[in-house]
């Protein structure tokens, strides 16, 4: 009998091999990157039921973060604004504006903010506003905002520049490995309490302005050396164990 | 260094001077019961047939598929869109993500339990104490179950008129056309100042006004109540007063207290003083809470309960005629005699004699009026300080009797039931001569019989939904108010009355039953600012108001006719007051229902309890023990799915009941118990309870299929007691979930006890004090060596001593358990339960030993077997041991335990977790991630404790009360969104199948605690006026939360102050005086700081001699018996040794 496979037969198991090894390793690559929170979240901008402008609020307008996130200091949750805080400033800014026809429907009112009535004459409830929620968090992650505010870590390490969107989107991948990056490395995210909801800070602008000086009365001038000398000076002990937030 | 080989001892020691079980069982030692010490999970770690259907190849087969069809569908990689929906307009004091509090109070009989009622969002989620309130100390089982009645789906929701919906404007019109001069009002017993003034206005119109409840009879209060005050009693001698358990007759935590003998605090020299310890007579048929807490407990049929009264009334020269004859006496003391019963009346009499001003002496509620002049005699007698004799207006109503003889005489046509009772179902005979009525109307939070049975029902607010107010044990004014507005669209009570004295209905910020509540407060306290009235809704009551005094009435004495005494043919029976349902009121609560019966550890059902003598004397011994025998004939064994108990016919002149029958240990002879409120309907034609109507359901999943009816034995004539009962077999059996031996531990001195009395062979008190430490095998293990401890070991020489070897030098958790006044009663496993999310999984599952509190209560019994003397038992001269006669070894001590997780330093669940799911945390916690958790159960199999739990189903999302619900997987009924969740605890995570999960301190509170502490840095920089970089904190001093500031959930919930829970670093916390602060880890940290505090020396560690060195002790149980008692030798040694 003729040999059954032909001669280039021979090597075709090594290149069966190498390919799937190729394919595996491509698979396995594939899904390190992108089945990670850093490539499946970062970036995530979903559309809002209003177009609000944070660039144009907090950054142009100068508005603090705690005009409308107002139990940020207090509470686990930063809490999204409600419709009558908006209403404090739209009652009379902007005043029928197209762009505002979601808080003028949440707060039951017509385009000369004039009450809604319905076909009875009787008064129209308003629905609160649904935004889409950008960051979140399973359902076992305790985080709590306050617990990081208050000891000196901004809104920007988790939230990114949020005062020069224009849109929201997540800029951090919010992962438990991220997490804990910073509750290791506490140094490079401390600032001084008064900085926290300035999101334009710069620890070398800030340590050339101000006189901070070590425990040996040496001025600090490294962004670094200052991280380090707040967390030693505040006792600050991020905890790594599971219950800090899982519960 | 030679290896150190520990083996747990396996046969019972000589120097065991007690016997000690839990079970029948586990007395007559089955195999069976050895087979569940050495198992992880009782059953439940078999395959049940519906399981084993699904194999692991059809598993496989299934995975495979959904995996393919998923892996068809990407559609299911993009994040689905969630939504944060804020408020329109912020609601005032809301914080979105943190609890609100408000004082409120959940009103019963006897005294309202002031509150402070944790709401999120305006959901309250959990009830707590207010300690600020002059009778808040803790709360009972029902009132922290009370929080689940309100999300109850099957609590009553709509108007009904005749079987249909109607609306409350029809119900309106219907009230205003009651002639009111016909009509009756029946409320319950307990006592509201804002009904009571407007049932007066009722009565001034002619109205008769009514108040009961099955359970509390009326006959002798004659207007007045007595409220005890247990702080100022010295020598108690109950008789069949249940105080510290459903009785209530003044508020039990001062009782606890007195327990303590000045040592409450743990700070005082010496630990508990003899001196000024409290001691208690108990007579008793069956074993209640109180009964367990007492110091002397003669276990007599409920008639002799009278005998026992007279015969002390004698001795103190009351002229009591009909004195018992010898046989009489004898009988109470089987293998005794007569002498015994008159040495125990004289030694109890002299006691209370030397006590003068200081003894007390109390009736049960449902004891006869003779017991009770009796009582009042005596106190009279020794001018007993503790009575307090008090003027109620709820003691003026009349009784369902006076309402029954005003239906036939036709002074009364109307009547309102407001009752939380069931009369219909409760009161024998009240069904017929309530036809005669010509328009009922019943106000209830249940659709209940008697909802059906009247022509109009009006649902009701919970009373968390209500305004309202009440008086509490001692009679404080206490205000109610509501968290939420009615779910249901019920009516509060004062609402209703509102509407029928002509007012309108609540209808947005118009509240007419807040108007009545701010009327009677003016009246009270003369000012009706707004400033005034807004500062008692903050504290919840009004301070120094109290209950107005009478006179004590004079006691005719009647000579107390003693019926025969009862026999094997002729028994007698109590109707009891039901650990989980009361009444019957609470059969829609599955956290109630799941909770095992304190005493028989029975769940989701009610059973005869009989004397282990009387079971002989019927012939039922045997079968029980042949039930709990895997070898017997009969193929049932006494554990999981098989567990089952007799059933027996019990007869009552004409009445007829079978119900199933259990041994209860400490029971008196010849005579039954049986629990009332069970068996309102059921679906599988079980005998004397009526079919579930679909149409007029009296009881939803919860309910439905729960135990028998036995108020059908229970006639106006015997109410409480009947005599004359004939019991026969059936030779049926009947399924009863029992969680006695689930998870049984073993091992030596688990619970320990010693006495102020100079017992045989164990010294005087103080010697017993000092040797609590080595009680059981800890006499004689060697010291532990710890890898951790600096100053010790291979450690000495190196820097290493000079460390502390602590993750975290701020906090460091511990928690002590006083078993001196731990009673047994559940409050703290339901607290634990509304705190943690812990789910109910059904009486199927518990049976197969897969209930999931968190907590397990464990109850022992002991008693002296064998004679014993000088550290050993006595033998006679063959060498054999002598046994004690049967009133010794038929009366036992009962002991109650609460067992959670206790946190191991170095815990051995933690090192064969695969996937480090269950980890330490720096400040000394054993904690679960349960998102990690993959559900070998390793950890479970290796906790010495058995305190961990497997969640075998996701019971959360699919109902398990429903049959075979579990078992359908993806195609059963799932329970997600129905409104119990919403009693959920945020903080908390609600596991899922597959999970296990235990207690881990409350670490929820723990963490915002902590949190709440880091505010304090900023308040730092601001008082400093400084730049925050230049203001140092020193975690230490700025970062410690505030001494004994926390509470966990079961501390806060004891009503006896059992638990003690705090930072172990602090000095100044509760927890540190009562365990001690000797740890070389302390002294290193404090360095010249450092303040010994030597703790309690009743503080020891459970199983210690495993060295996992639980975060979690003990405090030893101290009894103060008497030494001229007979049973005086026996007591004070229950230390338990489980083998």
């Amino acid at each position: 009998m003729a040999n059954f496979f032909p001669r280039w037969a021979n090597l075709m198991p090594l290149k069966i091999a190498v390919c799937l090894g190729a394919v595996g390793a491509g698979v396995v690559a594939g899904i390190t990157y992108y089945a990670t929170p850093k490539a499946q979240r970062v970036g995530y901008q979903p559309t809002q039921p209003i177009h609000y402008d944070h660039n144009l609020h907090a950054n142009q307008l100068g508005m603090d973060c705690r005009y409308c996130h107002s139990f940020v200091e207090h509470s686990g949750h930063a809490n999204v604004p409600t419709a009558n805080t908006c209403w404090n400033c739209h009652s009379s800014i902007k005043k029928g504006s197209p762009k505002l026809a979601g808080l003028r429907a949440a707060m039951a009112v017509d385009e000369n903010h004039a009450p809604l009535q319905d076909a009875d004459g009787n008064a129209v409830e308003g629905k609160p506003i649904k935004w889409v929620r950008v960051h979140k968090s399973p359902d076992y992650v305790y985080f709590n905002h306050s617990a990081h505010l208050n000891r000196g870590i901004s809104c920007q390490s988790c939230h990114g520049d949020v005062h020069k969107m224009e849109k929201v989107y997540q800029a951090e991948s919010h992962s438990m490995g991220w997490c804990l990056d910073c509750h290791r490395n506490p140094e490079e995210h401390v600032r001084p309490l008064e900085e926290v909801y300035n999101l334009d800070y710069d620890p070398a602008e800030y340590l050339e302005e101000n006189d901070v000086r070590d425990l040996d009365n040496n001025r600090i001038t490294e962004p670094e050396e200052f991280g380090k000398f707040l967390v030693a000076h505040w006792g600050i002990q991020p905890k790594e164990s599971c219950a800090t937030c899982h519960r | 260094m030679s290896k150190r080989v520990w083996n747990p001892p396996v046969a019972p020691h000589e120097s065991d001077s007690v016997t000690a079980w839990r079970s029948v069982g586990e007395k007559e030692g089955s195999l069976n019961f050895r087979n569940l010490l050495e198992r992880e999970f009782p059953a439940g770690d078999t395959l049940t047939e519906e399981e084993q259907n699904v194999s692991r190849r059809n598993f496989t087969k299934l995975m495979g598929a959904s995996t393919a069809l998923a892996g068809l569908g990407l559609a299911a990689c993009r994040r689905p869109e969630s939504y944060i929906v804020p408020y329109k307009k912020a609601p005032e004091w809301i914080i979105p993500g943190k609890p609100l509090f408000y004082a409120s109070a959940h009103p019963q009989v006897g005294g309202a339990v002031p509150l402070v009622v944790t709401t999120y969002e305006g959901r309250p989620t959990k009830i707590e104490t207010n300690t600020d309130h002059p009778d808040g100390n803790g709360t009972n089982a029902f009132t922290q179950a009370s929080v689940l009645d309100l999300y109850s789906p099957t609590r009553s929701q709509k108007v009904i008129k005749g079987g249909q919906v109607a609306t409350k404007g029809e119900l309106k019109d219907a009230l205003a056309a009651l002639d009111l001069s016909k009509t009756a009002l029946v409320f319950g017993e307990d006592d509201s100042p804002t009904r009571n003034r407007l049932a007066k206005q009722f009565a001034e119109k002619g109205a008769t006004l009514i108040s009961y409840e099955p359970l509390s009879p009326k006959s002798h209060k004659r207007g007045t109540t007595q409220v005890i005050d247990f702080a100022g009693a010295d020598r108690i001698l109950s008789l069949d007063c249940d105080f510290l358990g459903n009785d209530t007759v003044g508020n039990g935590c001062e009782f606890s207290r007195r327990r303590q003998g000045g040592n409450e605090n743990y700070d005082q020299e010496g630990d508990v003083d003899p001196e000024k310890m409290n001691r208690l007579y108990q007579v008793e048929t069956q074993f209640s809470l109180t009964g367990g807490m007492a110091d002397h407990r003669l276990r007599v049929a409920p008639s002799r309960v009278a005998m026992v009264a007279a015969e002390i009334a004698r001795s103190f020269g009351i002229a009591v005629g009909n004195p018992p004859d010898e046989e009489e006496k004898a009988a109470l003391f089987p293998g005794g005699s007569a002498d015994l019963f008159d040495q125990w009346i004289g030694a109890c009499a002299a006691d209370l004699t030397v006590a003068g001003s200081g003894a007390l002496v109390v009736a049960g509620s449902r004891q006869t009026k003779e017991v009770h002049d009796l009582a009042a005699a005596i106190n009279a007698k020794l001018g007993a300080a503790a009575v307090k004799t008090v003027k109620t207006d709820l003691g003026q109503y009349g009784s369902l009797a006076d309402l029954s003889a005003k239906l036939e005489g036709g002074d009364v046509e109307n009547v309102i039931l407001m009752t939380p009772a069931d009369p219909v179902f409760d009161a024998d005979g009240f069904a017929e001569v309530f036809g005669k009525a010509q328009t009922t109307i019943h106000w209830g939070l249940r659709n209940n019989a008697t909802a059906w049975a009247c022509d109009w029902h009006v649902p009701a607010a919970h009373y968390l939904e209500s305004w309202g107010d009440a008086r509490s044990k001692r009679g404080v004014y206490t205000l109610i108010q509501p968290m939420i507005l009615p779910l249901y669209g019920g009516v509060s009570e004062l609402e209703f009355l509102h509407v029928l004295g002509g007012g309108e209905f609540a209808k947005g910020d118009f509240s007419p039953a807040m108007g009545e509540v701010k009327t009677t407060f003016g009246e009270l306290t003369g000012k009706s600012d707004s400033e005034t009235w807004g500062e008692a809704l903050r504290e919840g009551f009004v301070a120094d108001t109290s209950y107005e005094s009478a006179e004590t009435p004079s006691v005719d004495l009647v000579n107390a006719q003693l019926p025969a005494a009862p026999s094997p043919t002729a028994l007698e029976l109590v109707f009891s007051t039901d650990a989980s349902v009361y009444d019957g009121r609470y059969i829609e609560n599955a956290w109630l229902q799941e909770a095992p019966d304190p005493i028989t550890k029975l769940t989701w059902d009610n059973a005869a309890q009989v004397s282990p003598q009387t079971a002989k004397d019927l012939g039922l011994y045997d079968k029980i023990i042949k039930l709990e025998t895997k070898t017997a004939e009969e193929a049932h064994i006494g554990e999981g799915e098989n567990a089952r108990a007799p059933m027996i016919t019990i007869e009552v002149g004409n009445r007829k009941l079978t119900v199933p029958v259990l041994i209860a240990f400490g029971h008196a002879d010849n005579a039954l118990t049986l629990p009332v409120g069970y068996g309102q309907a059921a679906d599988d034609d079980r005998a004397g309870v009526n079919k579930l109507d679909p149409d007029a359901a009296v009881v939803g999943h919860v309910g439905v299929n729960t135990g028998f009816n036995t108020y059908l034995l229970r006639s106006a004539e015997t109410p409480y007691f009947a005599t004359g009962v004939k019991v026969s077999e059936t030779g049926e059996t009947y399924k009863v979930a029992l969680t006695q031996e689930h998870h049984s531990m073993y091992g030596r001195a688990l619970a320990r006890e010693i006495s102020t009395d100079d017992v045989s062979g164990k010294g005087d008190y103080k010697a017993q004090l000092e040797k609590v430490k080595k009680q059981g095998i800890d006499s004689h293990v060697p010291p532990n060596i710890s890898l951790y401890d600096p100053k010790g070991g291979i450690w000495s020489k190196s820097d290493m001593a000079k460390k502390t070897h602590l993750s975290d030098e701020v906090h460091q958790w511990g928690m002590a358990i006083d078993l001196n006044t731990c009673t047994g009663c559940n409050a703290c496993l339901i607290a634990c339960q509304a705190e943690n999310n812990i789910p109910v999984v059904g009486k199927d599952q518990v049976a197969m030993g897969r209930e999931m509190h968190w907590i397990r209560m464990d109850r022992y019994f002991a008693s002296q077997e064998y004679e014993y003397s000088g550290g050993h038992k006595v033998k006679d001269k063959e060498g054999n041991k002598i046994a004690n006669p049967d009133w010794v070894t038929q009366n036992p001590e009962s002991i109650p335990q609460p067992v959670s997780c206790v946190q191991c330093e170095m815990a051995p669940c933690e090192t064969v977790c695969p996937v480090n799911a269950t980890v330490h945390t720096e400040d000394g916690i054993n904690s679960m991630a349960y998102n990690r958790c993959i559900g070998t159960r390793y950890c479970a199999n290796n906790c010495p404790y058995k305190a961990r739990r497997f969640n075998f189903f996701d019971y959360n999302k699919r109902n398990p009360l429903i049959k075979g619900n579990l078992y359908k997987g993806p195609f059963g009924e799932k329970q997600v969104g129905e409104a119990p969740h919403l009693q959920r605890n945020p903080n908390v995570s609600v596991r899922m199948r597959g999970v296990m999960e235990k207690c881990t301190y409350c670490v929820q509170r723990l963490e915002s605690a902590k949190i709440k502490q880091k505010q304090q840095h900023k308040q730092k920089v601001a008082r400093a006026g400084l730049h925050s970089a230049k203001v140092e904190i020193d975690p230490k001093k700025d970062l410690r939360v505030p001494t004994d500031s926390i509470q966990v959930a079961c501390q806060s919930a004891c009503p006896n102050g059992g638990i003690s829970f705090g930072n172990l670093l602090d000095e100044d916390s509760q927890v540190v005086r009562a365990k001690g602060n000797e740890l070389d880890s302390i002294k290193i940290l404090k360095g010249d700081n450092y303040k010994k505090i030597e703790g309690s020396k009743r503080n020891y560690d459970l199983l210690n001699y495993v060295n996992t060195r639980p975060r979690t002790s003990y405090l030893a149980r101290v009894k103060n018996p008497n030494s001229k008692m007979p049973d005086a030798k026996f007591l004070g040694q229950a230390t338990i040794n489980i083998h």
